[in-house]
């Protein structure tokens, strides 16, 4: 077990980055769609749709070279796991309302009902997991 | 108890300040013209997606002025009567079901619409909106602002029974 520790630890370190860095990439090219997409779920006004919109997709990013550089691992699958935990709650509140919109979650063209994305996030929370504590201590 | 919680909470938040920061930095144009209440042009794109698009007051003020968009009022018809906007159409949302078909026949689904009702919190402007998507109107948007943010602004609003 202890020889896999690390394999296993780089290898949701590195998944959950370029994930990660995937995901806001592709947002950060086109602010206004993914402004569209927060938009969708009526939660934020106009106003907080574009703020988000503009500001999401780059700390998503930082936060995903951190890991993919092994640096600041804890902080950064801390922030992401705080991350999911939100988009969690906001998918939970789409599905109660019983909207039928896309996910928005990698750019505007996926096709992800909110239930998948939730199922995803699930899944994002278990590497975040596995990242935070199998993290060797400090030397 | 994990060690060092405090300081990896706060190593994230720096994480979050400093994305913030870069995210804002690259795009201070459209911070820009969001501050100052006019954003590009409404894009199509959420449109074609299935979504309606948001336009600001300034927008929307432009574009009816150059008679490029009709005004769509979520709201029952004793709002509407209270004050519209200028041009508006009424289509109440709880009897759009019914009124759709008479709609599309009266508006030409090649119009441009921008669908309001009571502002921020008011629902029933996206959810018109996207029934005038599925009813085939191909450019709708949504004024959030509504009829609160019109008015506010000094805006001319109209009286009268649709």
């Amino acid at each position: 077990m202890n020889r896999l520790r690390p394999v296993v630890y780089h290898l949701c370190r590195l998944t959950l980055g370029g994930l990660f860095v995937y995901a806001g990439a592709v947002k950060a090219d086109d602010v206004t769609a993914f402004a569209g997409s927060i938009a969708a779920y009526e939660i934020l006004p106009y106003f907080g749709n574009y703020l988000v919109a503009a500001t999401l997709p780059y700390i998503e990013i930082l936060a995903g070279l951190l890991l993919l550089a092994n640096r600041r691992v804890r902080p950064a699958a801390l922030l992401l796991a705080g991350l999911t935990l939100v988009f969690m709650a906001v998918l939970l509140s789409v599905i109660a309302r019983g909207l039928e919109i896309d996910c928005g979650c990698f750019g505007a063209d996926g096709r992800t009902t909110p239930a998948m994305a939730l199922l995803r996030d699930a899944g994002i929370l278990v590497l975040a997991h596995f990242t935070f504590h199998l993290r060797a201590p400090r030397p | 108890m994990i060690p060092d919680l405090r300081r990896h909470l706060l190593e994230a938040l720096v994480i979050v300040a400093l994305g913030a920061v870069i995210g804002l930095s690259v795009n201070y144009r459209l911070i820009g013209a969001l501050l100052e209440g006019r954003l590009a042009p409404p894009a199509p794109m959420p449109t074609s997606d299935g979504y309606p698009t948001p336009i600001t007051l300034g927008q929307l003020r432009e574009a009816l002025a150059a008679g490029e968009v009709v005004a769509v009022d979520a709201r029952d018809a004793d709002s509407y009567a209270e004050g519209h906007l200028p041009g508006a159409l009424s289509l109440p949302l709880e009897e759009a079901e019914a009124r759709l078909e008479a709609f599309s026949l009266r508006v030409d689904p090649a119009t441009a619409l921008a669908v309001y009702c009571n502002g921020y919190g008011c629902p029933d402007s996206f959810d018109l909106a996207m029934k005038l998507i599925a009813a085939g109107y191909g450019s709708v948007a949504v004024f959030e602002g509504g009829l609160p943010e019109w008015r506010d602004a000094g805006l001319v609003v109209v009286e009268g029974a649709p």
